[in-house]
């Protein structure tokens, strides 16, 4: 027995051996480790230089842009101050006072928002530095469609996990068609829209009263899960000029208030997909042992199935925050002077006469790329694993 | 000492249950009295967690009505029947610590800090877990687990009680242990409780009746002694004992049963052309050969330590004859079977109803 194993003895092994077949079970063999790292390590180049230029470039001036590419700073060129200067010190507007005030208005704006989500975010002082102003948009915008969109999305998903729905089709085809006849009569008769689809709600649940049980054909929560997701397929460019058309009507245009409920529409699709994964998942019992304690289902929902998904809403929300953060096209058309975000700034001086400012741009981007970095280190806390252990397994 | 525990009774009345096309209880009638251990016994999809997740509430029967003490409980919320129920899994909220756990049905029902941290620290101490309350659940052992969902059961001191498994998700050595806890506990508090498994032996020590399931139909609903004594039919016969009750193919003549060419005395007459002789292994005796009710050949011998189990080829059937423990009959060699006819139920094949 010994003997005929012999050659198989890690001192005994072949050079080739060595280099291909991993020393044991759950290492790498030499050769594997060496072209994976290299791999990962051209890869982190490729991902990680575009920053590190980035960087670089809001130190430089037109003339080390221009005669370029220069990498290294204080040796190929000498970094200075001036994008920053550009953004901040020279704009008349960015002084203590101007910034202190802003930040008043935004602790009274997002009071009067929570207070009141009629009532449109108008009042941001214009007169501000811009990047500031842009800053403070895109944190308010992200961060309060982010919040929106993930409680609707996850309680909407929950409801799909959890609760059989059957929506007749011919109540669906009567719904449809009493928004045809509110188009209609809002266009070409010149009824009021409140009027027309308040009669029209009203005729709605009434027929699907009436007619309702003579249905056949009913859908079934995969049928509405999908539907949701469907929204996510069409391109955004294709319903930008409807939106801007229909925020147009109602005066909405340039607020917080549009971009936040436009970005939480759009995302809640991804939202109600994801975390729909994450509720099914769940061990169902836990949730009928609280219902037979006495729990509702919203206390459910809240103390049981909430802190169990907390790794997936984490990772939900930071997704969803990206998004919102990035989000160029909506903005584009939306925010015109008020409420222009990050993106748009940086777009912008892209779009002067002088040609392209990159030493300001890179500036914008540094200042961009800092929350998003903070963001993730935040909540990558929360995405641990192990949460349910001990719920179900003897 | 019996405190709390309003002891209500349970009835279902001619419940039927189908998903789709499949009908998991057909005319299931069954009524429990108030204090009683009744468990419900039989194999995966026999319907008898469908039947006692029926009477929680989480599902709804198709047809039939469900009463909990005197109150029509089929179209009434879970939270308002005022039961509690032991999962298989235990159900433990995993970020919850013990005491949380314990307390989550007061708490729900808003009842005042003082009041539920007593209640806590007075089920856990029915269940020995005092010194575990502040531990989360996936620090704990599987016993341990078992005990927090009991105490979490019992706190609210329900007027019904729903086990369903609660012991499979034990190894053997800690599931005899809790089985003589909860017998014992359930015979402290007097609370009706309601037991579903499929583990015989689990039905016979701690019932004081055991239904036994089949298909969604009830077989048979006695109480341990008289289900192991007294089968109704072939399904129960075969379902309760270990090892299980031999069956011997033949047919019923008058009062001979008659297999393989031998006549086999037996109580009961009849004419049954597809018969078949069940009889108990421990009820049968091993003799020399030619000296037997039926003559074979031994298959194997088991020795188990208090006595041997000599298996017994007879035609295509097996029989297993509980012997004294120093048998040391070999493989191969012949053998007598004595089977006394007063030990030996006859079920028409067909059917697999019992003749009496």
């Amino acid at each position: 027995m010994s003997d005929a194993s012999f050659k198989f003895e890690k001192q005994n092994r072949t050079i080739m051996q060595r280099l291909f077949e991993p020393p044991s079970v759950g290492k790498m063999a030499p050769v594997a480790k060496v072209v994976a790292y290299t791999f990962l390590a051209i890869w982190s180049l490729f991902v990680l230089f575009p920053i590190y230029w980035v960087i670089i470039t809001s130190f430089k001036d037109a003339a080390a842009v221009n005669q370029g590419p220069y990498f290294i700073p204080f040796i190929d060129f000498q970094p200075n101050l001036d994008a920053w200067r550009a953004q901040f010190n020279l704009d008349p507007f960015c002084d203590f006072s101007s910034i202190a005030r802003q930040l008043y208005l935004l602790v009274h704006n997002s009071f009067v928002f929570v207070v009141s989500p009629i009532v449109s975010l108008q009042p941001m002082e214009p007169q501000i530095c811009k990047i500031y102003l842009a800053f403070t948009n895109s944190i308010v915008i992200s961060i309060a469609s982010t919040l929106f969109c993930v409680a609707v999305g996850s309680m909407a998903a929950y409801a799909l996990a959890r609760i059989q729905y059957k929506p007749k089709f011919g109540n669906i085809m009567i719904f449809v068609l009493l928004i045809i006849a509110v188009i209609v009569v809002t266009t070409y008769a010149g009824v009021p829209w409140w009027a027309s689809s308040t009669v029209a709600l009203a005729l709605f649940f009434f027929m699907a009263r009436a007619f309702g049980r003579h249905f056949k054909m009913s859908l079934k929560n995969g049928d509405i899960l999908f539907w949701i997701i469907s929204q996510r397929i069409l391109p955004p460019i294709v319903v930008v000029i409807p939106i801007y058309v229909m925020f147009q009507a109602v005066g909405m245009l340039d607020t917080h208030l549009a971009l936040i409920l436009l970005y939480a529409v759009a995302n809640l699709p991804i939202v109600v997909w994801l975390m729909h994964d994450f509720f099914a998942n769940l061990p169902i019992e836990l949730e009928e042992s609280a219902q037979l304690d006495g729990a509702t289902r919203f206390g459910i929902f809240w103390d049981i199935v909430m802190p169990l998904t907390r790794p997936g809403l984490a990772a939900t929300t930071l997704l969803i925050l990206v998004l919102n953060w990035n989000e160029y096209l909506f903005a584009v058309f939306l925010a015109t002077v008020k409420v222009q975000t990050m993106p748009i700034m940086v777009a912008a001086k892209n779009a002067g006469e002088k040609g392209v400012f990159w030493w300001e741009m890179c500036a914008i981007i540094v200042v961009m790329i800092i929350p998003v970095i903070i963001m993730a280190v935040l909540l990558t806390r929360f995405i641990s694993r192990g949460v349910l252990l001990g719920a179900v397994k003897g | 000492m019996t405190d709390g525990g309003s002891r209500a009774s349970v009835k279902f009345d001619a419940v039927q249950k189908s998903f789709g096309d499949v009908k998991v209880l057909e005319e299931f009638d069954l009524e429990v009295e108030p204090g009683e251990f009744l468990v419900l016994l039989g194999a995966s999809g026999s319907g008898k967690t469908t039947a006692l997740r029926i009477l929680s509430g989480l599902e709804t029967p198709s047809a039939g009505r469900v009463y909990i003490g005197d109150r029509d409980v089929t179209e009434i919320l879970p939270k308002y029947r005022d039961i509690s129920m032991v999962f298989q899994s235990y159900a433990l909220y995993p970020h919850k610590t013990v005491a949380e756990n314990i307390g989550f049905p007061l708490k729900v029902r808003k009842l005042d800090k003082a009041a539920i941290d007593s209640a806590i620290i007075e089920s856990a101490k029915q269940v020995q877990l005092e010194n575990l309350l502040e531990r989360y659940p996936r620090e704990l052992s599987g016993g341990q687990r078992q005990r927090v969902a009991l105490a979490r059961a019992i706190i609210r001191r329900p007027s019904v009680f729903l086990m369903d498994e609660p012991l499979s998700n034990l190894d053997a050595k800690l599931r005899g242990h809790m089985r003589a806890e909860l017998k014992h506990m359930q015979g402290t508090l007097g609370i009706t409780t309601i037991y579903v498994t499929h583990d015989q032996i689990e039905a016979m020590t701690l019932a004081h009746r055991v239904a036994v399931l089949e298909k969604g139909i009830l077989q048979q609903l006695a109480t341990p002694a008289e289900i192991y004594n007294n089968p109704a039919n072939l399904f129960v016969a075969q379902f309760i004992g270990s090892p299980a009750m031999n069956v011997i193919h033949g047919s019923l003549e008058n009062d001979q049963f008659l297999t393989q060419g031998t006549k086999v005395k037996t109580k009961v007459k009849g004419q049954v052309a597809k018969a078949i002789a069940g009889v108990r292994p421990e009820d049968c005796s091993v003799t020399s050969p030619s000296e037997g009710t039926l003559n074979g050949k031994i298959y194997t011998t088991e020795l188990i330590g208090d006595h041997t189990l000599v298996t017994v080829a007879w035609g295509s059937d097996q029989i297993v004859v509980k012997a004294h423990k120093d048998f040391d009959g070999k493989q191969g060699d012949g053998v007598g079977v004595v089977l006394p006819p007063e030990n030996l139920f006859i079920f028409d094949q067909t059917n697999g109803e019992r003749i009496r």
